[in-house]
């Protein structure tokens, strides 16, 4: 036996690793991926290839061309690429589901390209990145090809039940077009193909909460501080109960703080800074929803939200557990958010 | 997976019921002239010289203190060679050729009980001082300076938890000898003065528990309790047994004597207990030789100075098929890897762990946070990394890289199995 130098631990946790992880991400989507197979049949099984093929491709050839251009021999199949753990598959199948089943092809293959390019390879891969490289891609295409981007129902974006709610914030009609119970299981409302189903997205959610494989906290605070804030307004103005419940589940909630928001590469590090992350995204996208132009503030809000990730991170105050200052500008931070909401809610009317 | 992770798969199941075996009467023993901390040296015998078991044959010199070596055998010397340490250096060591006559030196004689009653505290650190006694679980700091210690102590702790995966050792000695652990312990509360005593336990060690309240109902005068404590990693941490024995927190940097605490390793209880009852040096000691490399994990008792690879060969050597393996001295997490099996069992070694040699696979960090969830001290080693690989030694004192105790955990949970552990000991070497 040829005895080797090595330095301490010597052992590792058995079945931890990052493709274990990635995979888990996959699994969980299966519902989501299967339901909106069942309702848009061949659009949503385009909108879903077409993204996997343009992020694998982007990813595959840049690695290529980086391994020709530092010299080395050219490798089929290289198995160090970030390739084969998963990490792509996961964000084209996130980046895919939250479009909406009218996408033309190579709408879907742009947004694919630009995503997997400016949001992952550019910063160097995978850990490296700053953006989610899925909402990314989302958002390079609501800029560039917004009327492309349609719903199968007769009329264009802005239909869906968060449109209704961007025209008139507080109307109580909001259910005399959709019932809860159709946001909750998906049928028969217009929406992004991965989306609609509130039942799909919370057994995947379940299923990661089991296998630990994301930060339960980040989603949990997020879907909370909503349902929250829209509590309030719903007290405000008299409103009742189905007014938060149709928050939550209308949109890109759901979907947007199950599996964007959770990414662990684009969120800070500590716990207590996750639920921080997850209270700011809530807020925003709230913020964007009743007070904003667009119809859906979860897009926006996350890649926001990712800009501050190092803010969160910055050594002066980030701990890695809960101390009485910070609980305490914590509190006073969740009071003033509550009376700015109130405010604009006054103004708006 | 993202989670706080504190449990680490222990495989003490391989040596944990075995008998310790003896292998007290090696051929040849080597007996450190130098250690951690003691780096210089007078040696007062020469080659050809008949040494007597317990002689003093040297004194080790260091910062502040000095230790008499002792012979641990009866023989004839050798001479003078370099072996490796536990350490990893090699040093100076005195050969002495065993003539299997068991001979003590006429220092060596037990003390009777009633002169026991009478000893004050300065005569326990004289005989203690005088018997090199040290941290028998791997520090090999002084005990007698512990035990001179002028603070007002109210509870003696003695940290049998021994958290390191593996290791057996300290288990089959309280197992074998749990009167020698208490009255040792009775010892070091007479010597300091004190009422209360713990013995900290992990809660899955049942027999352990047994085995010392039925010598604790012989002992009733004593006020002393055994806690089962946690089974995580790293409950052996002195920190960790006083927070969870005793519920008391003492912040980074400062001493537990000052909350009246004192935290004794179980084998050095027992160091104690051979000190002032037969005042003998430590000769003898638990070690386990065991991992998946070797061929059958042994407890053996050992006299101080045996050659590690005679121990193997005794377990009858490495498994045929492996092609490369570790030789750790002290637990897997935080033992140190030789460069040889050439290793000499000082008074400080508490087992040889053979493993197979695995390299895993580093990925990219996906900023999962189970190393921030399970540091025992509260850093964030993630973020320390980051900092070393930028080199920004602001960030890493920010980030109070110094509290780090290498434990190893972070390594160990690491989703992408990134050697966190070595990131941030550079961080510690970096921000002095």
């Amino acid at each position: 036996m040829k005895i080797i130098r090595k330095t301490s631990p010597y052992l590792r946790r058995p079945n931890a690793n990052a493709t274990r992880m990635m995979r888990d991400v996959t699994v969980a989507l299966l519902p989501v991926i299967g339901l909106a197979i069942y309702k848009y049949q061949m659009a949503a099984v385009m909108i879903i290839g077409v993204s996997i093929l343009g992020m694998m491709a982007t990813e595959y050839i840049f690695y290529q061309v980086q391994d020709m251009l530092n010299g080395d021999k050219f490798k089929l199949k290289n198995k160090n690429y970030s390739l084969y753990n998963f990490s792509t598959i996961t964000s084209a199948l996130i980046y895919s589901l939250t479009l909406p089943d009218g996408t033309p092809w190579f709408v879907v293959l742009v947004g694919a390209i630009a995503g997997m390019f400016f949001g992952k390879l550019i910063f160097g891969g995978l850990g490296q990145n700053i953006f989610n490289p899925a909402a990314v891609g989302r958002a390079f295409i609501v800029v560039a090809y917004g009327t492309f981007m349609t719903f199968s129902v007769d009329t264009v974006a802005g239909s869906t039940a968060l449109g209704v709610l961007n025209d008139n914030p507080f109307s109580a009609d909001l259910l005399s077009n959709f019932a809860l119970i159709d946001l909750f299981t998906g049928i028969g409302i217009p929406g992004s193909i991965g989306e609609i189903s509130a039942i799909a997205i919370l057994i995947g959610g379940l299923y990661l909460t089991f296998r630990t494989s994301f930060e339960v906290r980040i989603p949990l605070t997020y879907i909370l501080t909503v349902f929250g804030l829209a509590t309030v307004v719903a007290i405000y103005k008299d409103l009742g109960i189905w007014y938060p419940v149709f928050h939550v589940l209308s949109g890109g909630l759901l979907f947007g703080a199950v599996f964007m928001a959770t990414d662990p590469v684009t969120s800070p590090i500590t716990k207590p800074s996750r639920i921080y992350f997850g209270f700011a995204l809530g807020v925003l996208t709230f913020f964007i929803r009743v007070f904003g132009g667009l119809p859906e503030g979860v897009l926006f809000s996350i890649l926001i939200m990712n800009m501050f990730v190092p803010t969160f991170d910055y050594f002066k105050w980030s701990n890695s557990r809960f101390t009485k200052k910070s609980m305490f500008i914590f509190t006073i931070i969740i009071l003033l958010t509550i009376l700015l909401t109130l405010v604009g809610v006054y103004y708006v009317g | 997976m993202i989670k706080k992770s504190r449990f680490v798969s222990d495989y003490k199941k391989l040596t944990m019921t075995l008998p310790t075996l003896r292998y007290v009467d090696p051929e040849r023993v080597y007996i450190h002239l130098q250690n951690a901390r003691c780096k210089t040296y007078t040696l007062d015998v020469k080659e050809g010289d008949k040494v007597l078991l317990g002689e003093v044959i040297g004194v080790r010199h260091g910062g502040f203190f000095e230790q008499p070596i002792h012979a641990t055998v009866s023989g004839t010397v050798e001479g003078v060679e370099k072996k490796f340490h536990r350490t990893g250096r090699k040093t100076d060591v005195v050969v002495i050729r065993n003539d299997y006559q068991e001979k003590y030196h006429s220092s060596v004689v037990d003390r009777p009980d009633s002169v026991i009653e009478k000893l004050t505290q300065d005569d326990f650190v004289e005989i203690v001082k005088d018997r090199s006694l040290v941290g028998l679980g791997g520090s090999g700091f002084p005990t007698y300076v512990k035990l001179a210690t002028k603070e007002k102590i109210d509870t003696i702790v003695i940290n049998a938890v021994e958290c390191e995966p593996y290791l057996t050792s300290d288990y089959r000695l309280i197992l074998e000898h749990p009167q020698r652990v208490i009255t040792g312990l009775k010892y070091m509360m007479q010597a300091l003065g004190v009422k209360k005593g713990v013995i900290a336990i992990k809660a899955k060690y049942k027999p352990l528990y047994e085995v010392l309240n039925q010598v604790l109902r012989r002992n009733h005068e004593l006020d002393i309790e055994v806690k089962r404590i946690g089974n995580h990693y790293p409950q052996g941490w002195e920190i960790e047994v006083f927070k969870w024995a005793l519920g008391i927190e003492i912040p980074h940097g400062e001493l537990p004597m000052k909350y009246g605490v004192i935290g004794f390793n179980v084998s050095t209880t027992v160091g104690v207990y051979d000190a002032i009852k037969h005042n003998l040096p430590v000769i003898k000691r638990y070690f386990t030789v065991t991992g998946d490399a070797v061929k059958f994990p042994q407890n053996i008792r050992v006299r101080v100075g045996t050659s590690v690879r005679e121990l193997i060969d005794a377990c009858d050597g490495y498994v045929d098929d492996v092609e490369e393996g570790l030789v750790v001295l002290g637990g897997p997490m935080m033992g140190t890897s030789m460069t040889s099996d050439d290793v000499i069992v000082s008074k400080t070694t508490t087992s040889v762990i053979i493993l197979k040699n695995v390299d895993y696979k580093e990925e990219p960090c996906v900023r999962c946070g189970s190393c921030v969830y399970s540091c025992p001290v509260k850093i964030q080693p993630v973020q320390i990394m980051n900092a070393v690989k930028r080199n920004d030694k602001e960030v890493m004192k920010g980030l109070e890289a110094y509290k780090c105790i290498e434990c190893g955990l972070c390594a160990y949970v690491c989703t992408s199995k990134i050697h966190v552990t070595d990131y941030v000991r550079k961080a510690k070497k970096l921000i002095g």
